[in-house]
C-alpha cells in the first residue's frame, strides 16, 4: 500500500513555482529517496509533503485520507502520523536531550504518567545509541549526536512515516555510514517507511528502495532504485556520472 | 602605468611586464582608457611570464570585449592556458543588466507606493489574527492547562521579573528625580513649591511609570523575545514544533505572557515607589520637605484609580511588547542576518505600539 500518493502537486514558495505538477507515491515500509542537485526542490517538497508550506495546486493523500491545508484537524491529523528529522536536528537548546525527546509525548498526551513518558523517550533514545547521552544539552552534543538526537524525537511517537532532511549533510563519512545503518535498522526490524531528502549519493546507494529524482522543476525518475541505476535516460545517466565523479574524488 | 613600459617604436604598442596580474592588469586598463580615440593599442604579451586566472580573463576580454586593443606575442603557455578557461560561452558579459524598466517614472513610483501600502495592509492583519490566536490560547490555556510547557512560565517570569527589576527602578528613580528637580524650579516661582508632590505622584502613577516600564520591556524583554523566537524559526525549531503536533504560537507565547501579566504588577509597584522615593529625595534636599509630609501632600491629589489605571495601561502596554515581539520573531525569514533585522524592528513596533496604545489611553483617562 502506499502511504502518500501524490497528484499533480506544485510546490514553491509565494508565485514562485519550484516543482509543477507531480504525481507519485510512497509505498509502505520501504526508504524512499528525494535526489536532485541542490536547488531542485527537494527540501521543498519534503515541507509540502510534511504539512508545513502549502501547495501552489494539485493535492496529496496520507494514509489514504486528502490531505487539506485549510482544515486544522486535517493538518493535525497528518502530523500525528508523521516525524520528521531535520536538516540541523532543530533540537530545543533550552531543554536537555530526555526533555526534547519527550516533549512531543508530555505536549500530545499531557495525561500520560510521567513514568510512561520516561520510558518511551528512554526507549527512543536507546533505539539511537543515546541513552547515556540523555541529560546532555543539545549544544554539549556532537553533530551526528544531535542527528542521531533528533531522530529519536522523530520516532518517540511511533509515526507511520519519518521525513529525514539531508541525514548525512555536514557529517563525517564514518557517522554518515552509521547513520545510515540506523535508517536500514528502522526499516528492518521496526517496519518503518523513511522518506530521506538527499544528494548524497553514496548514501542513496546504500539505503533507497526507492528514488524520486528532481530536476528542471520536474519529476525526472520515480521507481526503483534498479531501474534508475540501469536507465539509460540521459538526465538519470548525468546525474550517476556525476557520482563516479565524486567516487573517484 | 605602473608594470608596462612603451616602446619606442610603433607609439601605440604596449609591451606587458612579465608579472601580468591583478594589479598590473589595473594599471594595463587604466592606461587603455587614457588613450581613447588614439587608434588601436597593441598589447605586447612577448614577456609575460608569470600569470594567473584574472591574465586569462582579461585576455579573453580584451580580444573579444575590447574594441581597439589588440593582442600580439601571446605565448603559447597562456595561449594553452587561456584555451581551458571557462569563459562565458556566448560573448561578453553585458555591461549593464539586460531587463529594462518598463512604464513611466511616475507609473512605477504608484506601483512601488501601492505594494508597499498593501505589505502594510497584509502585515497588520497577520498582527491582527496573532493577537486574535493568542487570546483564545489563553483562555484555552486557562481552561484546559494544556499546551505549554511545565515550568517554561517560571522561567519566564524569572527572566522578565527578577532580570528587569533593577533596571525598572533606577531608571524610575532617576525619572523621579528629573521631573522634581525641573519642576520645583518652576513652582518655586510661584511659591507653590509644595504642590511638587502631586505633580510628582500624578506623573508618575498614570503617566510615567506606565511609559516608562513600557518602553524598558520594550528594549529588554521585547528585543530578547524576538530574538529567541527568530533564532528558533531560523533552525527549524518552529517547524520542528508544528510538526509534533505542537501550536508554536499557544507553546512560545502563552508562557510569556501569562509571565508578562504576572510580573507587571510587581514592576509597577516597585516603580512607583523608586520614582516617587526620587521626588522625596530632591524635595528634601531642594527645599527641605519631609517625606512625610510629601507624602500627605501627594495623597491629596492621587488615589487608588490613578494607581489602578496606571497598573492597567502597563499590563497592556506589557502584552503589545510581548505580542509585537512575538510576531517579529515567528514571522522572520529564513537567514540569520534576518535574526537582527527582526529585533531592531520588534523593538521599534514595540515601542510604537506602547506610545500609540497611551495616547488611546489618555482619551479614555481624561
Amino acid at each position: 500500500m502506499d502511504i502518500i500518493a501524490a497528484r499533480e502537486l506544485t510546490v514553491g514558495y509565494g508565485r514562485a513555482e519550484v516543482l509543477r505538477r507531480i504525481s507519485f507515491t510512497v509505498p509502505e515500509r520501504l526508504i524512499t529517496a528525494v535526489v536532485g542537485v541542490s536547488g531542485s526542490g527537494k527540501s521543498t517538497l519534503l515541507k509540502t509533503l510534511a504539512g508545513l508550506l502549502p501547495p501552489l495546486g494539485g493535492g496529496f493523500d496520507f494514509a489514504g485520507c486528502p490531505v487539506d491545508y485549510g482544515s486544522e484537524a486535517s493538518l493535525s491529523a497528518l502530523y500525528g502520523q508523521i516525524g520528521v528529522l531535520y536538516q540541523d536536528g532543530a533540537l530545543l537548546n533550552g531543554l536537555t536531550l530526555y526533555e526534547n525527546v519527550a516533549l512531543p509525548v508530555r505536549m500530545r498526551y499531557p495525561e500520560l504518567p510521567e513514568g510512561v513518558v520516561r520510558d518511551m523517550a528512554h526507549a527512543s533514545l536507546a533505539q539511537v545509541e543515546l541513552a547515556d547521552s540523555a541529560e546532555k544539552l543539545p549544544a554539549e552534543l556532537s553533530g551526528g549526536m544531535r542527528k542521531r538526537g533528533a531522530l529519536a524525537r522523530a520516532l518517540v511517537l511511533n509515526p507511520e512515516l519519518v521525513f529525514c532532511d539531508e541525514p548525512s549533510s555536514g557529517l563525517d563519512p564514518i557517522t554518515s555510514h552509521l547513520l545510515d545503518d540506523l535508517l536500514l535498522r528502522l526499516r528492518d526490524s521496526f517496519k518503518m517507511t523513511l522518506v530521506v531528502v538527499t544528494h548524497e549519493l553514496r548514501s542513496i546507494e546504500r539505503v533507497a528502495d526507492r528514488v524520486l529524482l528532481l530536476g528542471d522543476g520536474g519529476l525526472r525518475f520515480a521507481g526503483d532504485y534498479a531501474d534508475l541505476a540501469a536507465s539509460d535516460d540521459e538526465f538519470i545517466r548525468t546525474f550517476f556520472l556525476r557520482k563516479d565523479h565524486h567516487d573517484d574524488a | 602605468m605602473s608594470g608596462a613600459k612603451q616602446v619606442p617604436g610603433p607609439p601605440e604598442t604596449v609591451v606587458l611586464p612579465k608579472r601580468l596580474k591583478a594589479p598590473e592588469i589595473v594599471a594595463v586598463l587604466a592606461e587603455i582608457g587614457k588613450r581613447t580615440g588614439n587608434g588601436t593599442v597593441t598589447l605586447d604579451f612577448r614577456e609575460v611570464e608569470e600569470f594567473d586566472s584574472t591574465t586569462l580573463a582579461f585576455l579573453g576580454h580584451l580580444t573579444d570585449c575590447l574594441p581597439g586593443v589588440a593582442a600580439a606575442n601571446v605565448p603559447d603557455a597562456l595561449v594553452r592556458a587561456e584555451a581551458g578557461f571557462a569563459r562565458r560561452p556566448d560573448g561578453c558579459w553585458p555591461e549593464k543588466p539586460a531587463v529594462a524598466p518598463t512604464g513611466t517614472r511616475f507609473g512605477r513610483f504608484l506601483q512601488s507606493m501601492a505594494d508597499r501600502f498593501l505589505n502594510r495592509v497584509r502585515t497588520v492583519g497577520q498582527f491582527m489574527a496573532m493577537l486574535g490566536d493568542e487570546v483564545f490560547h489563553i483562555g484555552n490555556f486557562l481552561k484546559t492547562r494544556k499546551g505549554v510547557y511545565p515550568g517554561e512560565t517560571w522561567n519566564q517570569i524569572f527572566f522578565m521579573g527578577y532580570k528587569s527589576y533593577p533596571i525598572v527602578c533606577v531608571l524610575l528613580f532617576l525619572v523621579g528625580v528629573t521631573i522634581s528637580i525641573t519642576s520645583v524650579e518652576q513652582l518655586k516661582l510661584f511659591g507653590a513649591d509644595v504642590y511638587v508632590a502631586d505633580l510628582v505622584g500624578y506623573a508618575m502613577l498614570l503617566e510615567l511609570v506606565p511609559l516608562m516600564t513600557g518602553v524598558i520591556l520594550a528594549g529588554k524583554v521585547g528585543a530578547a523575545v524576538t530574538a529567541e523566537l527568530a533564532s528558533m524559526t531560523v533552525l527549524e525549531e518552529v517547524d520542528a514544533l508544528r510538526t509534533m503536533g505542537i501550536v508554536p504560537t499557544r507553546f512560545l507565547m502563552v508562557p510569556r505572557l501569562i509571565a508578562i501579566t504576572l510580573v507587571v504588577p510587581l514592576l509597577v509597584v516597585m516603580a512607583d515607589v523608586a520614582g516617587i522615593f526620587g521626588g522625596i529625595v530632591v524635595a528634601r534636599l531642594s527645599f527641605g520637605m519631609l517625606p512625610a509630609t510629601f507624602l500627605d501632600q501627594m495623597l491629596n491629589t492621587v488615589d487608588w484609580s490613578d494607581f489602578t489605571w496606571g497598573l492597567v495601561k502597563t499590563v497592556v502596554f506589557g502584552w503589545a511588547v510581548v505580542i509585537g515581539a512575538g510576531f517579529k520573531g515567528l514571522t522572520v525569514g529564513r537567514s540569520a542576518e534576518e535574526v537582527g533585522r527582526a529585533t531592531t524592528e520588534s523593538v521599534v513596533l514595540s515601542v510604537t505600539l506602547v506610545i500609540v496604545l497611551d495616547c488611546l489611553f489618555a482619551f479614555v483617562i481624561y
